[in-house]
């Protein structure tokens, strides 16, 4: 049976037992080529099929996933079986079909998923890793492409393709470890060999790294280390389900200055990236949304479920992950605003990453993490290792007071952002 | 054809319930399906690794086409990988108490309704409680006619309470999970915990960063031996070179009486009955009396760099085996709780665990403390919130003074290479000498 023969069928069946059905369908094929200690070591190819079926029955949501075909039955009940135990809530319908308010560029058609390509980018990560005195460690290339469809018992059917080129290197010397990666849609975005190159660079640089003394410090945190840190807290902050639930620091906020002007934060669903979409999990279109604007905060972000509950339109916010229930997430979210030239000129800690970024208290902000690829920045250059360190701090008063940001924009998963100059922030020594 | 040295084949049929409520709604409460199948095999060089959706392990056409397509894969790489002979055997899987496919779904939800709300103490604003469980039907098979079949069935919950004071929010969560029946009667009391921890959090103080003098409780102490000698003991890591313990068989890398295992025959949360290679798994001792001793490896790791047993190979359903931890411990000391408090005088008692990472190339890891108390003249004073440590692999275990004799295992779930399976981590109270504490306060 192909994927809309089974949809209609789970729509007619379900739609006897309850008010509305939703399917969504996802269907895919990738490829790794691994780096083990320096060779390609592993070639995989995966083939994936899930589909999710939702119910409503008089507000009532249900959910169920199935990884089988064959199961669609099964799968139907146990959606309808939960739907009977979930509290009833607000409902004002599934999505009816819309227009959509843009175009989204998630799909590069010249991808090719074959391994032979994958090997040749492990090549390139290689060759790029050669430049520098360190052993390759581990790493890889990825290349994938899926076919999404969602479907609902109103008349909605939409179906996209997306495809994702990813890449990463970590490398090793004596005890200084660098890692570095990419991942686009579209391939023409990677350069596997400027990865790989970035990486030994890394791990050949911090080598022979000296103490730092504890105390207050201007720093630079890369787009990596600023991602990890923002990601586990800012986040979660900008979803109305948290702030609605009282989870979110930033709750009854709206309107206020929340962080430094030269801070702006908005989520592009139409500008090309890994969460480039017209349409979010629930069927909604998706549109343009600033969360905040030169440090004022303008929204939240709601899928229709929390939308319906609280009274709030859904902003098309629905994400999922794998073949979980949608939840509210962002698709392509950017940090930006007006830069100064190469984070500061003055002598600041640079931070390529952080290990332990998701031990912060995402409600507090607080966090507390070690800090990886140190360096002394001075005149925008990194200048000389620092051994190693941790830096303390809290998200939401770090952001309220930014040193600057960076003329160095870069993709980090789902985020795109600067490096962030920070200034009289703890470090704390050995 | 393409050669085909050696394959084997992992099949995961299961079903995963989760029960989802934040405050006192049922958000979601519902079973899912998957039926997950991985075949690799070795060809002339390294491995081909194919996964897919339901595949009929019984149909010999269906997998010699398998087999054949990742020999294929196989021939674009150019490790030269060898598998080490290992043992063979299945262990029993220990008796359920009660089966949680007994109790129906409202029962369930009923239930964890009472755990979240039991969290819901006044100045509490957010209570959230998750049930989880998963039945896994797991079925292996290799080219050397090895074959094992066996159920692993998973139950347990979390709960997270948050309390919040003009603008201020803290946390507070506990969780149980457990392999041997349903996990869900009788805990309204971890529920009231989370409660009180947050709301005493309203009035904790931030801890003062810097090198100072720490006790770990049973929890914090499992996850720093998880993340200080664990990962950094895998066998894959060491031959990768990705790893600081590589090359120190028989170095003394911790202080006298220290012993340090993984052991995935215990019937706690990371139990497995046989590894994902169809290798027979026992209790490994990484670290005997602070000499570091062996590595966990799989049968390629073992072949490649010797020094270790195998049977340490793990895979969450759908991906490749990889070299886990399962049940990962310190041995029990003979100091008791109170002399390891007086014996600190002033320092800092760590307690519960928000996680932690390591870079086991580097050797340096991070750990966070859920909360604490500072100690002052050999006794606990004020509460203290959002606290790491971070440490060093090759100093930090030299660094243990003292250790408690109240070991304790605390269930968790581990992240490696995308994949995340069930582990359990412990140990007594341990003191620690100059350990790096990150916080801001002043």
């Amino acid at each position: 049976m192909n994927g809309d023969d089974l949809i209609e069928k789970v729509l007619r069946e379900g739609e006897r037992q309850a008010d509305e059905v939703e399917v969504f369908y996802a269907r895919g094929q990738s490829v790794s080529a691994g780096i083990k200690k320096g060779i390609l070591g592993t070639a995989e190819e995966s083939e994936t099929w899930s589909m999710t079926i939702r119910t409503v029955r008089d507000g009532r949501i249900g959910f169920s996933s199935t990884s089988d075909p064959d199961r669609w039955k099964e799968c139907l009940n146990a959606a309808l079986a939960s739907g009977r135990i979930a509290t009833p809530q607000e409902w004002g319908g599934l999505p009816k079909p819309a227009g959509m308010t843009g175009t989204a560029s998630s799909a590069d058609p010249d991808l090719v998923v074959g391994i032979e390509n994958a090997a040749g980018m492990v090549e390139d990560l290689l060759s790029g890793a050669a430049e520098h005195p360190v052993e390759v460690i581990g790493g890889g290339a990825d290349l994938g492409r899926s076919h999404l469809e969602i479907a609902n018992t109103n008349g909605v059917l939409y179906s996209t393709e997306r495809t994702v080129a990813a890449v990463s290197l970590e490398a090793i010397r004596e005890q200084s470890t660098g890692y570095e990666f990419d991942a686009s849609p579209f391939l023409a975005d990677i350069s596997a060999r400027a990865v790989g190159e970035a990486a030994a660079s890394l791990a050949a640089r911090s080598l022979g790294g000296r103490e730092v003394e504890t105390g207050h410090y201007d720093i630079v945190l890369s787009p990596i280390a600023a991602a990890s840190i923002l990601g586990y807290v800012l986040i979660p902050a900008l979803s109305g389900r948290n702030v609605k639930a009282g989870r979110s620091s930033l709750a009854d906020k709206i309107g206020e200055q929340v962080f430094d002007e030269r801070l702006s934060v908005y989520d592009d669903p139409f500008a090309p990236g890994l969460g480039s979409t017209t349409w979010d999990a629930d069927g909604v279109p998706t549109r343009r949304l600033v969360f905040v604007q030169q440090g004022v905060l303008e929204r939240f972000a709601y899928d229709l479920k929390t939308g319906y509950r609280y009274g709030e339109e859904s902003t098309g916010s629905a994400v999922r992950s794998g073949s979980g229930e949608p939840g509210i997430g962002v698709h392509n979210l950017f940090i930006d605003g007006p830069r100064i030239s190469d984070p500061g000129d003055e002598r600041a800690v640079w931070i390529h990453d952080v290990v332990g970024a998701h031990t912060a208290n995402p409600f507090s902000g607080d966090f507390s993490v070690e800090i990886s690829n140190p360096f002394w920045m001075e005149g925008g250059e990194l200048v000389e290792p620092i051994r190693t360190a941790m830096f303390a701090g809290n998200v939401f008063e770090m952001l309220r007071d930014i040193g600057g940001l960076g003329k160095d924009d870069r993709r980090v998963g789902r985020l795109t952002l600067p490096s962030i100059r920070l200034n009289n922030q703890q470090i704390i020594g050995k | 054809m393409a050669e085909a040295r050696y394959y084997d084949i992992r099949c995961v049929q299961g079903e995963i319930t989760l029960i989802d409520i934040d405050n006192g709604v049922i958000e979601s409460a519902g079973t899912s399906y998957f039926d997950r199948a991985v075949v690799r095999v070795l060809g002339s060089k390294g491995w081909g690794i194919l996964t897919r959706d339901h595949v009929e392990i019984d149909s010999k056409r269906e997998i010699d086409a398998l087999v054949e397509a990742a020999a294929r894969l196989s021939a674009v790489t150019g490790d030269q990988i060898d598998l080490a002979d290992a043992p063979r055997a299945l262990l029993p899987v220990p008796p359920l108490g009660e089966d949680p496919r007994d109790v129906d779904l409202e029962e369930k939800t009923r239930l964890l309704a009472g755990i979240e709300s039991a969290a819901r103490v006044p100045k509490v604003a957010n209570t959230r409680a998750r049930y989880t469980e998963g039945i896994d039907s797991v079925r292996f098979l290799d080219s050397s006619g090895n074959e094992f079949s066996y159920e692993a069935v998973r139950s347990g919950f979390s709960v997270i309470a948050i309390a919040s004071r003009n603008g201020m929010m803290q946390m507070g969560s506990e969780r149980d999970h457990i392999t041997t029946g349903f996990n869900l009667r009788d805990k309204q009391d971890l529920g009231r915990k989370a409660g009180e921890v947050a709301v005493s959090l309203l009035d904790a103080k931030l801890a003062k960063g810097g090198t100072k003098r720490a006790v770990l409780d049973q929890e914090l102490a499992g996850v720093f031996t998880h993340e200080a000698v664990g990962h950094a003991s895998e066998g894959d890591l060491v031959r990768e070179g990705a790893s600081v313990l590589a090359g120190r068989i028989g170095e003394r890398i911790g202080c006298e009486g220290l012993v340090i295992v993984d052991d995935p025959s215990l019937h706690e949360f990371g139990f497995i009955p046989v590894d994902a290679e169809g290798v027979a798994v026992r209790r490994t001792e990484v670290i005997r009396d602070g000499i570091l001793t062996s590595y966990l490896h799989n049968r390629e790791t073992l072949a490649a760099v010797g020094n270790g047993v195998p049977g340490h190979a793990r895979a969450e359903h759908g991906a490749p085996p990889i070299v886990r931890m399962s049940n990962t411990f310190i041995e029990n000391g003979d100091a008791t709780y109170d002399e390891i408090i007086a014996e600190c005088k002033d320092g800092i008692l760590l307690i519960g665990s928000r996680g932690g990472q390591v870079d086991p190339g580097r050797g340096v890891f991070q750990f966070n403390a859920e909360y604490g108390y500072l100690i002052e003249g050999g006794e606990t004073t004020d509460m203290v919130r959002d606290v790491s440590l971070s440490g060093e692999i090759l100093t930090t275990l030299h660094d243990i003074t003292l250790l408690g004799n109240d070991r304790k295992m605390s269930p968790g779930y581990c992240g490696k290479g995308g994949q995340t399976v069930p582990v359990s981590d412990g140990a007594p109270h341990i003191l620690l000498e100059n350990a790096t504490v990150g916080g801001r306060g002043i």
